[in-house]
């Protein structure tokens, strides 16, 4: 008779395709030594041996997913470009390769920027956030978010574009902008700086007391709005006007709103003020606000110590004299020094506050080193890429769109179209610009993420993404519908703003926070200078005085998108509360 | 009483995967072709390999995700080795992974397939 034996077939499968080795991590783990008063040894672990595709495996995703991030920021925007210069100007592309060429310097320089940022900034920005309130005392805290306001403002990348702006500017028919924007650039830098530092303070105080947004804002429109009225007084003065509310967008990007909104949380949680729901916001809404009067007061005050004449004389004489290039002034120097200028004091302070004032040691100093040599190395990229890319690509298409309507020397045959037609396809291609540069900004999803949460789920992210850049396409196609005209800024900004408080007045304060940030949210790195320098192309194509205050127009239009489809979702949760009622009253009725 | 009847699982086992975040995906899907029914994701932070690579450790991210996945216990092997293959856990900083045998599981089962197997066994 024989023996049946019955084995499991999963165990037989089991058994021939196995293919592991078994180790007992007996084996391997570490032998505590002991020294000879017979004490356990702290033990530390040996570095590791890496093969290379070890390191190809572990570097390759890193790379990879930090350079799909800035890909996609910048070339929907450059395609979309250069299809319509195209398809639709009939323009070749001129200098090609040396736009391509920036394009990928700023990817790379973002992606390194950015990169660096996260590891190297951010930590200070946390610690000092959250220690610094139990260790110094409130007018000190203040006095640091002070300067931290103006330090973020030199690192912010956006900034250099303002300095590119300024040569193209004609020193004959705008001698204060050219003024500005060329002799006094680093103190125009330190006003703007000086502005966002007040909105830290300010932003910070409100975090702490739980100040209402809406006072802060009457209160910081009314000089805004003075000092614009007096300035339209002075012919010559007013060409600054534009670049004045300009600033305000410039200022709130990828350095400042992190850090300094980590500072504001920190100090608001250990002031006993906790998280409340939308203590995040605020700051972001002063920061755009202020730096317009920190740069009207400059303008007033270069307009006592200078005149036209002077300026144009001085300009003249200088441009002669500028045969010779200073070595510091040609293209690799300038970014790298610029570069430098922008991250090393920012972090110097950082350093200083931390070791001097909090006598906190600095953690992982290897790391911190390495994300600050990305950061600065990624902005003398980015710089380059800067003049060399977005500059010159948005220039380019600035300067050929007017020829749909009107007869520029670059655009062979035009008028392209007749001037209606011409001017139809302007306007809509700056909205389309400015719907799909906001869109697909990373800032404006996480906005709408917050949102949705706040308002639970009433504003739909959708919508608020949709709303936000509804209002940044029509501003951008009114800012250029300014420049075509010549419609003087104040005109426009003044009865927006005017908009602007009417509806904050009737608004709740939620969507008044949501709505006044939203416009700080969508002036990205990459928008803020190929949008600049887009308007300042159209505007020299057209023959304006200045082509400023098209970000200005974008920063006003999603304010007043969103409020008002945030009293349209007010309106329409009412409306539905009211059925909701009259049903439960009529049922009431009928079954007592 | 309740006259409900409990259909438990037997032969199962846990398979416990701890990956940089982002990659539990992958993992994921490589288990649901190797036969895995689900998954349950989470987040978590943790280190240990990161510093002992030096330089290269900053390309370790310190936020990780953690997948778990329900097998059986003829199945262990197979997703063990795909996740393995996938995840490239081969790779200092990549992950780890553990097999942990449970006693009984209780889940949704098809009533005609647990009526089938209830009468076999």
């Amino acid at each position: 008779m024989p023996i049946i034996k019955k084995i499991r077939f999963g165990a037989l499968v089991r058994e021939i395709t196995m293919h592991q080795e078994e180790v007992s991590y007996n084996d391997l783990a570490p032998k505590i030594k002991q020294d000879h008063d017979g004490n356990d040894l702290a033990y530390r672990p040996t570095k590791l041996q890496v093969r290379s595709i070890d390191i190809y495996r572990l570097v390759q995703p890193y790379f990879k997913v930090r350079l799909i991030d800035q890909v996609k920021a910048v070339l929907p925007l450059a395609i979309y470009l250069i299809l319509f210069q195209l398809l639709i100007l009939r323009q070749d592309v001129t200098d090609s390769w040396v736009i391509t060429a920036g394009l990928i310097s700023v990817i790379i320089g973002l992606m390194f920027f950015m990169e660096g940022l996260k590891v190297g900034l951010m930590p200070f920005g946390e610690t000092i956030g959250n220690v610094l309130p139990s260790k110094a005392k409130l007018p000190t805290v203040l006095l640091i978010a002070f300067l931290l306001g103006i330090g973020v403002t030199f690192a912010e990348p956006a900034i250099g574009a303002l300095k590119a702006a300024g040569a193209i500017v004609d020193v004959e028919s705008a001698p204060y902008l050219y003024s500005l924007l060329n002799n006094w650039s680093d103190v125009l830098v330190l006003m703007v700086g000086m502005g966002v530092g007040l909105a830290a303070v300010l932003g910070t105080l409100r975090f702490i007391y739980g100040w209402s947004l809406k006072p802060l804002i009457y209160l910081s429109l009314i000089p805004t709005i003075g000092l614009t009225l007096y300035i339209m007084t002075n012919s010559e003065l007013s060409k600054m006007l534009g670049l004045a509310w300009d600033c305000g967008a410039v200022t709130t990007g990828p350095v400042t709103v992190p850090l300094v909104l980590s500072l504001g949380i920190g100090i608001a949680t250990s002031a006993g003020k906790g998280r409340s729901s939308l203590s995040g916001f605020g700051i972001v809404t002063l920061a755009s606000l202020f730096p317009i009067v920190a740069v009207e007061l400059l303008a007033i005050y270069v307009s006592f110590v200078e005149t036209p004449e002077m300026i144009i004389r001085e300009a003249a004489s200088v441009s002669n004299l500028a045969t010779t290039i200073n070595w510091h002034e040609k293209t690799p120097y300038v970014e790298l020094l610029s570069g430098i200028r922008a991250i090393v004091p920012l972090v110097i302070f950082l350093i200083f506050i931390l070791i001097f004032i909090l006598k906190e040691k600095i953690k992982n100093p290897g790391t911190i080193a390495y994300g600050i040599s990305l950061s600065v190395i990624g902005m003398i990229i980015f710089n380059v890429g800067l003049s060399y890319g977005l500059a010159k690509l948005g220039g380019q298409s600035g300067g050929l769109v007017p020829g749909a309507f009107t007869q520029v020397d670059l655009v062979n045959g035009s008028p392209l179209y007749n001037l209606t037609l011409g001017i139809f396809i302007a306007i809509a291609f700056a909205w389309i610009l400015g719907f799909g540069a906001t869109l697909a900004e990373p800032a404006l999803n996480a906005l709408g993420m917050t949102v949705e949460n706040l308002t639970n789920g009433a504003f739909r992210k959708k919508l608020l993404m949709y709303a936000v850049s509804f209002g940044v396409g029509c501003g951008i196609a009114l800012g250029i519908l300014k420049i075509i005209y010549a419609i003087p800024i104040a005109y426009i900004v003044v009865p927006g703003y005017l908009l602007a408080i009417v509806l904050t007045y009737v608004s709740t304060e939620e969507f008044v926070n949501i709505a006044w940030d939203s416009a700080g949210v969508t002036t990205g790195p990459v928008t803020v200078p190929l949008v600049l320098a887009m308007g300042l192309g159209f505007g020299e194509a057209v023959g304006a005085i200045e082509g400023f205050g098209i970000l200005s127009m974008a920063s006003i239009g999603p304010i007043v998108s969103v409020m008002a489809t945030g009293l349209w979702i007010q309106w329409k949760v009412k409306k539905r509360r009211e059925r909701e009622d009259k049903l439960v009253e009529s049922t009431e009725g009928v079954s007592p | 009483m309740s006259k409900r009847n409990i259909v438990v699982l037997t032969d199962v086992a846990l398979i416990t995967c701890i990956v940089q975040k982002g990659i539990a995906d992958t993992i994921v899907k490589a288990a649901q072709d190797a036969g895995a029914q689900g998954a349950t994701v989470f987040y978590a932070r943790g280190e240990g390999v990161r510093e002992r690579l030096g330089v290269l450790g900053i390309a370790v991210e310190v936020e990780k995700e953690i997948v778990n996945i329900v097998v059986a216990t003829d199945q262990i092997d197979r997703i063990f080795e795909k996740i393995y293959l996938v995840g490239n856990l081969d790779t200092p900083g990549m992950g780890l992974m553990y097999v942990t045998p449970l006693e009984k599981a209780a889940t949704y089962i098809p009533k005609e397939i647990a009526d089938k197997l209830s009468n076999e066994a």
